[in-house]
């Protein structure tokens, strides 16, 4: 692989703002309300992607192990976060539990695509593992505020027929299947769908990544064909502990569902 | 303490966020009693019913199933005393007949097998019919829906019935259907809540609940 991507001078990027006058002359002229929201947005992605920029060179640069492993335990927990306030869930009770299910649903493939696809012989090394853990770990965020929010929502809005497969004399994990198997459904659909269109309506952004960055189309797709596996496979690993590692706590110990875990009640 | 009853509320208490819906509560039924709960809306009528399958817990008092404390553990058990038929029928998504046949699935009901045999008479009597089975549950009529609710519930073979306005949305004929097949089956301990003046009459007792509140003024 030659390094031969063409960097971007701040001038050239700054005069790359200025085709932003055409959405912003669309939306004064047919007045969306939506001038303020693009401003802020346009603010927010810079920022948060110059900060990344200037901690990644960091981290790229010394490429300590434990570096970059505390760097995955912090944006798991930034992705725990995330996924609690999303789901609109109590952090107390799913803090931990979507800790480890976030993690493990990450590392699991990772370190599967470090070791055994691209056997590096050194499982470590940043300029592989962050861009490969960040593009799993993404999905696993998605996928679990699918599928978790799907679980509970189902369940607190279905609430009389839930109680109906207790009454039949169900347990919890008998009660709980129908709306588990929903979830999951839900959850790993997206992923799915993305595998069945992928390369015929848009080059997915590993692969063209990889391409500009100087190496053949043959190694980007291969490259491609792999992430998309360990996405698959992490995103159904965290669906599956978000939901199995939160249940226990999530009901009381008559198989109801504890509403005190919603931060806000579903609609 | 009286192990002759099927089930029994000792002083039972409920709120609702801080709301009284029942205080100090009693009751008892008779294997084989048929009792009709009446009263306004509010009354705790249903609160009642979903006491005894756990699914509200007591403030305070306590409920027995068959002379054993209703609790956390026992519960799982007690519950495959009881078959529910709960207002506005929801019984979830599938076919009927799927549907009827999902809880002999549970590990709980592992020795009941499903009485298939049964079904053709249990459907002409609640006038359904057999076509129905293929039915997906959301295509069928309010009534239809509690009529298969009822079918779903004496399928399981309970000894006691418990029915949450379950003939509700059932025309005069299919109701009366319905409360003379209840009152013939003697063995069956049956708890209801109903407002109909022909249940009420078929009942050994009817018991009219007034909201807590309501009971301190008069």
């Amino acid at each position: 692989m030659n390094t031969s991507t063409i960097d971007i001078g701040y001038l050239a990027l700054a005069a790359g703002y200025l085709l932003l006058i055409i959405p912003i002359l669309l939306i004064l002229y047919y007045r969306v309300k939506l001038l303020k929201s693009m401003l802020v947005s346009i603010l927010r992605m810079t920022v948060q992607l110059l900060l990344v920029g200037f901690y990644l060179q960091f981290i790229f640069q010394l490429n300590l192990w434990w570096l970059n492993l505390l760097w995955l335990l912090v944006m798991a927990g930034a992705a725990d976060l995330s996924i609690i306030h999303s789901a609109g869930v109590t952090v107390r009770k799913f803090a931990l539990p979507l800790f480890v299910a976030v993690l493990a649903g990450t590392a699991v493939p990772l370190a599967f695509f470090l070791s055994v696809i691209l056997q590096l012989p050194y499982l470590f090394e940043a300029q592989y593992f962050i861009p490969i853990a960040g593009m799993i770990m993404g999905n696993c965020l998605r996928a679990s505020i699918i599928g978790l929010s799907d679980f509970y929502r189902s369940i607190y809005q279905e609430e009389k027929a839930y109680q109906l497969l207790l009454a039949q004399g169900a347990n919890l994990q008998e009660a709980v299947l129908p709306y588990a198997r929903r979830a999951y459904h839900a959850a790993l659909n997206p992923t799915i769908a993305s595998m069945a269109t992928i390369g015929l309506v848009a080059l997915p952004g590993m692969m063209t990544g990889i391409i500009m960055g100087g190496a053949s189309p043959m190694t980007a797709i291969k490259y491609q064909i792999a992430i998309m596996i360990a996405i698959f496979v992490g995103t159904a690993l965290t669906v599956l502990l978000s939901i199995r590692l939160t249940r226990r706590g999530s009901f009381t110990a008559y198989g109801t569902l504890d509403p005190a875990i919603f931060t806000e009640k579903p609609a | 303490m009286n192990d002759s009853w099927r089930c029994e509320f000792r002083h039972v208490s409920i709120r609702f966020n801080g709301r009284p819906v029942l205080a100090d509560f009693n009751l008892g039924l008779r294997p084989g009693e048929r009792v009709v709960l009446t009263g306004d809306s509010g009354a705790g009528k249903s609160t009642v019913l979903r006491c005894l399958l756990g699914f509200v817990a007591p403030d305070q008092g306590r409920i027995f199933v068959d002379g054993e404390e209703l609790t956390a553990e026992s519960v799982w058990r007690l519950r495959r005393r009881m078959a529910f038929v709960p207002q506005e029928a929801d019984l979830g998504r599938g076919r009927v007949r799927e549907i009827l046949r999902r809880p002999f699935g549970y590990k709980a009901n592992a020795d009941l097998g499903f009485p298939e045999t049964e079904l053709p008479e249990l459907l002409e009597r609640f006038f359904l019919s057999e076509a129905l089975l293929q039915e997906e549950i959301r295509t069928l009529s309010g009534g239809e829906k509690q009529r298969v609710a009822i079918v779903a519930a004496l399928l399981l073979h309970r000894p006691i019935m418990l029915l949450d306005e379950a003939t509700s949305a059932l025309d005069r004929e299919a109701r009366m259907a319905v409360q003379d097949y209840f009152a013939g089956r003697s063995e069956l301990t049956v708890l209801a809540v109903s407002h109909d003046t022909h249940f009420q009459e078929l009942a050994h007792r009817v018991v009219e609940l007034q909201p807590p509140q309501g009971r301190n003024a008069r």
